[in-house]
């Protein structure tokens, strides 16, 4: 079927014109990517004033240099990476055999349970009561309490539920008819179905974590086990305290502009690469597996 | 199809008997969890942590009726009653940014909503795999790309003397106008961005769903003859059509949300009248460090109008579409 | 072991030799003591004990402190509220240290002292702290601005030295190059502005020029101290003034009505930026490198800076500050100054078993020793004693790094901490155009007193929170509104001043009234 031979000439067209309008739009997304790599390799002035549009002005790599030479840096994007890779397993280790729980018409009280779910996504606690509820429960200022901490998002959970449901229920019959249980149901007909759901909720999880900041700044004391996100703050509020205040640094090759747009620059490249890998799972026939309705 | 109890309908079933019922004597009970108790084990490790930590804390939003002294702590606060609420409703700013919020929020619906079913759709169109592959990895980038660079690129797009906004109207021979001091552009502005930020990213759920389409049913459609455009509104809608309604009742209890941070930065006192939300109010009134009580009664009213709205949402939708999130 | 900057590192092998100057006479303490301390602000996050200047000081006094900061990771871009959120968590989570310093403490020690949360500090100064005693009894305007409403004071303040911060500045350069004179008055200035917009003092054909721009709009707004209005009494934008004992709002008077009229004259004619009020930061750096800006209204120390940067790139640039030109009565007023008195500095928590220890080592900094340790680091590493004053080291002066950055590293200048700020320290690496513009300044005696604030018992915080930011929010929006056109400011103006009234202004202004009578004796 994707042979071009069998559209007919308005196919020809809607698919040209299709392709046309996505690439226009894809253009518009790339500006702020090309504008940050372009001020990022700018210099300190000409970024802070503003001249940097397409390309860079007057061009340097002392961002870089200033951004990379620094050991929190690194510290704090491999703490990115321990609490990525750690929350987003967490996270599905939590929300999937959850998830396909919810989706069992057989359970009971199924309504009220996915009323409970629902429920958080609307109504939290507030931040001191969030805050002394980690603390009494020992989680301040540690990996493990950021990890497990925000595993469960009320959204994807019933994201993940409506795929599950999704799934027609002539898959699973072959395996009841064979005396599976429901770990081995969902572990051998649901998980492997239910690939671009899982793909999807893990990219959530990969994206909050890799952006979130807020609770990061509030439950660790540690410098040293902050994420890049929180890095990120520190030397922005760093640097534009240093320019406000220092007649020296008018001249120095870098600002507070360009090592953000390094910082965001180093961020972002890692995001950029996960995508393409878990994009493979959103393409078209994945639910083949040999069973047809 | 044989209606085995263990068959999953493509959507919920209206339920034949009440669910919160309870089971008719102990037996059916005992019987049901010793048939069905791994469904159970599966459930309780989300029950447990949503208990732990989200449900343990929210003893924290009664702190919307008390006078909270952090120091004295929530219990040995007084109680005041509604008096925050008075306080903000009889504030005709307060209600001015509700109107704003639900204004902002009703045009970010309605014309942000379609856009990224729209861009799966389109994606879903594009035959060329590599051109696939990179539009859908670069239009998901803006989402990463922090609130005040993407103001800041606004900011100069619709500058009067360099932006490309002005410059382009220019051509029509039309005046440079000052975008961002015009309260009746803050919302097309204010809106337009936040779509373009997220549409690629809110997309994704859209193509997982897409991809989730059984192939045999477009295989038998081109085998009757069925074009492109015929097999999207037939085929390709109708089956994201439970992802949809999903995101679309999630989205009307967002309803009160407006990205605060985005707001900040493009707005200014002279579009206050357009573009002051709830949570700029607040914000502005420099009521958002240490006034937990205040903030947690603005919190609560926009919490309960979401979920209320949710509420009767979830219910015409259960009613009408057999879909629903509980 | 925490990780160093490079800096700090450097300088804390050689910080050792402190106790060497220490000869026991600051000593407080017979057993060493050690203190536990929440220290936060945006600069060092948390409490170093390998700063140097520690090391000295607790060479000197004996008493040690401990590091105890909740919250160390909060930053925030806007206004620093970060800082008071820590202080909530720290607060909420029930252990607060024994001394707490932090940005943003006045209005936080000043609620939760009065419960109990912080010890009130008068009569530990009184029988322990001759040298706080003898700062607040020569200055007691600061003893006033820094109490809570019951009268006591929970808080050591950073003191600010240095009376200088922003300045008129102009073109000079351009001036000579259109053969015109410093403008002397608001007529002269307004005709130098026009002669900007029109001469083409860039020479480039182009009437491309702006001649009045603002990083921060509302310092455009503060030109109505030409007409004799005023923008704010204190160093925050929007804020109260004291005209002869009476609290006043600054946009709620004829002279603010005369100069908004003409500064919408001037926006409408071209003399201000039509951009101003989104340009915003960059505004300084772009106008004046693409030799396009002709005046603007901003600090003295890093605009002079551009003098030297900016020497190549434009030619013959000279941006200097000028003195303020006379208003239509004939008064030549500099509305902005730096604040005597920050909200930041330290206080001490009501579980500390060591009150008096605690108010004798906040007294240690103001000390001639201790203050000298807090605004030069340390002597012989950082400064040295030339006629009997602090000069600093020719490797601080002639480093990479900005001076101020320096001492934040070795822990010097540190403002959660109370001490008194030595003007000296800044002006020994002051710009020499800066010098040169503060001289000028201070040969004119421009600067005007500020209002240094209230603090409100309940019901008046009730009275101001219930009407005071809406009236704010209402007057800046009418502000905007006259300049950019949209409403004529002659037109709405009985409607404006009716309209603040019955939102309240009277009520908010009687409560800053009492509350400033109560504080500063009437």
């Amino acid at each position: 079927m994707t042979n071009m031979n069998l559209y007919s000439r308005n196919d020809k067209m809607f698919v040209y014109l299709n392709m046309f309008l996505v690439g226009v739009f894809t253009l518009s997304t790339l500006y702020p990517f090309i504008y940050i790599a372009a001020l990022s390799f700018s210099s300190g002035f000409e970024a802070r004033a503003g001249n940097v549009v397409l390309t860079p002005v007057d061009a340097t790599i002392a961002a870089y240099k200033q951004v990379l030479s620094e050991p929190a840096f690194w510290r704090s994007y491999l703490n990115t990476f321990i609490y990525t890779i750690g929350g987003t397993l967490m996270s599905l280790a939590f929300i999937i055999p959850g998830a396909y729980a919810l989706s069992r018409p057989q359970l009971y009280g199924r309504r009220f349970w996915n009323l409970m779910v629902a429920f958080t996504m609307w109504f939290n606690a507030g931040l001191i009561p969030f805050f002394l509820n980690m603390r009494d429960l020992g989680l301040l200022d540690s990996y493990f309490g950021i990890i497990i901490g925000f595993a469960v998002n009320g959204f994807n959970v019933i994201l993940m539920r409506n795929f599950f449901e999704g799934v027609p229920s002539s898959f699973e019959e072959a395996a009841r008819m064979d005396g599976a249980n429901e770990f081995q149901v969902l572990w051998k007909v649901y998980m492997p179905l239910a690939k671009p759901a899982i793909a999807t909720i893990a990219l959530f999880c990969i994206v909050s974590r890799w952006n979130g900041f807020f609770w990061a700044m509030v439950l660790l004391q540690d410098q040293e086990k902050v994420p890049l996100q929180v890095y990120l703050r520190h030397t922005i509020a760093k640097l534009s305290d240093d320019q406000e205040f220092s007649v020296t640094l008018i001249d120095a090759p870098y600002s507070v502009e360009t090592v953000t747009a390094a910082i965001i620059v180093c961020s972002i490249i890692p995001v950029l690469l996960v995508y393409p890998f878990l994009q493979k799972y959103f393409n078209k026939g994945i639910m083949l597996g040999g069973v047809k309705e | 199809m044989t209606m085995s109890p263990h068959n999953a309908p493509i959507v919920e079933p209206v339920p034949v008997e009440d669910p919160y019922a309870p089971p008719k004597g102990m037996d059916r009970v005992v019987d049901h969890l010793k048939r069905e108790w791994q469904l159970y084990v599966m459930l309780l490790p989300l029950i447990i942590w949503l208990l732990l930590f989200l449900y343990k804390p929210m003893y924290g939003l009664q702190v919307a009726f008390k006078d909270y002294s952090i120091f004295k702590g929530v219990a040995n606060s007084p109680w005041i009653g509604f008096e925050h609420f008075e306080t903000l409703f009889g504030n005709d700013q307060f209600i001015r940014a509700i109107r704003n919020t639900v204004i902002i929020s009703f045009w970010t619906l309605v014309i942000g909503f379609p856009v990224p079913i729209l861009l799966a759709l389109m994606f879903n169109e594009i035959l060329n795999a590599t051109y696939k592959k990179w539009s859908q990895t670069i239009v998901y980038l803006p989402h990463f790309i922090s609130s005040v660079i993407i103001a800041g690129i606004v900011i100069t797009a619709f500058s009067p003397s360099a932006g490309i906004v002005n410059t382009f109207l220019g051509w029509f021979g039309v005046e440079p106008i000052y975008f961002l001091t015009k309260a009746e552009w803050f919302r097309p502005i204010f809106v337009g961005t936040g779509i373009w930020q997220e549409a690629g990213f809110q997309s994704i759920v859209y193509l997982a769903a897409i991809a989730g389409v059984s192939p045999t049913l477009y295989e038998s459609a081109v085998v009757d003859g069925a074009s492109r455009w015929q097999m999207m509104w037939k085929i390709t809608i109708p089956s994201i059509m439970t992802t949809i309604i999903i995101m679309l009742i999630i989205r009307i209890g967002n309803i009160l949300e407006v990205s605060f941070e985005m707001i900040i930065l493009l707005y200014q006192p002279a579009t206050y009248e357009t573009a002051d939300v709830v949570n700029t109010f607040i914000y502005r009134q420099g009521l958002q460090a240490g006034q937990y009580d205040f903030a947690a009664a603005a919190g609560l009213f926009n919490a309960v109008i979401a979920f209320v709205l949710v509420i009767s949402a979830n219910a015409l939708s259960r009613r009408y579409s057999r879909t629903s999130l509980w | 072991m925490r990780k160093l900057s490079l800096l700090s590192g450097l300088l804390l092998t050689t910080g050792l030799a402190a106790p060497a100057l220490s000869d026991g006479h600051l000593q407080i303490v017979d057993e060493p003591l050690t203190l536990t301390i929440q220290m936060n602000h945006k600069r060092y996050p948390t409490y170093q004990e390998d700063w140097p200047v520690e090391q000295a000081a607790r060479a000197m006094t004996g008493i040690s402190l401990q590091d105890a900061t909740v919250g160390a990771n909060i930053t925030s871009d806007q206004e620093n509220t970060g800082k008071t959120e820590a202080l909530n968590l720290m607060l909420a989570s029930g252990a607060i240290p024994d001394i707490v310093g932090s940005s943003r403490l006045k209005d936080f020690v000043n609620q939760f002292g009065p419960e109990g949360a912080f010890i009130p500090l008068n009569d530990l100064i009184d029988e322990h702290a001759p040298n706080l005693k003898a700062f607040f009894e020569s200055r007691p305007e600061i003893a006033n601005a820094i109490s809570a409403a019951d009268g006591n004071m929970y808080y050591i303040p950073y003191l600010p030295d240095g009376k200088y911060g922003r300045a008129f500045f102009i073109r000079y350069d351009w001036l000579d190059k259109l053969g015109l004179e410093v403008p002397q008055t608001v007529q002269e200035y307004e005709d130098v502005l026009v002669a900007f917009r029109d001469g083409d003092p860039n020479g480039n054909g182009l009437k491309d020029e702006i001649p009045y721009f603002a990083r921060q709009w509302p310092e455009m707004i503060r030109l109505v101290t030409l007409w004799d209005g005023r923008s704010s009494g204190s160093d925050t934008y929007h804020d109260f003034y004291v005209d002869d004992g009476q609290l006043k709002h600054p946009y709620a008077g004829e002279g603010y009505r005369e100069g908004i009229k003409n500064l919408a004259r001037w926006y409408e004619m071209g003399l201000i930026d039509a951009e101003v009020f989104t340009r915003g930061s960059s505004s300084r750096d772009y106008l004046l490198s693409e030799n396009l800006g002709g005046a603007t209204h901003d600090w003295f120390a890093s605009t002079s800076g551009y003098n030297t940067s900016l020497a190549d790139k434009v030619d013959g640039f000279a941006f200097k500050a000028f003195a303020p030109p006379a208003s239509i009565s004939g008064v030549r007023m500099e509305e902005h100054r730096r604040i005597p008195i920050k909200p930041d500095g330290w206080a001490i928590g009501h579980t500390n078993e060591h009150p008096v220890e605690t108010i004798k080592y906040f007294d240690f900094w103001f000390t001639e020793e201790g203050r000298r340790l807090a605004n030069f680091g340390v002597e012989g590493e950082h400064y040295t004693m030339v006629d009997g004053a602090p000069v600093f080291t020719d490797e601080v002066l002639n480093s990479d790094q900005p001076v101020n950055n320096q001492l934040y590293g070795i822990g010097a200048q540190l403002q959660a901490r109370g001490y008194f700020q030595d003007y000296e320290y800044e002006k020994q690496w002051s710009n020499k155009f800066a010098l040169e513009g503060i001289a000028l300044y201070d040969e004119g005696d421009y600067l005007i007193d500020q209002f240094l604030g209230v603090a409100f018992n309940t019901d008046e915080q009730k009275v101001y929170d219930k009407s005071w930011g809406s009236i704010r929010d209402y007057m800046l929006e009418r502000q905007q509104a006259w300049i950019l056109g949209t409403g004529d400011v002659e037109a709405d103006w009985d409607d404006y001043m009716a309209t603040l009234n019955q939102m309240g202004l009277q009520d908010v202004l009687g409560v800053m009234q009492s509350a400033y009578e109560r504080q500063y004796g009437g």
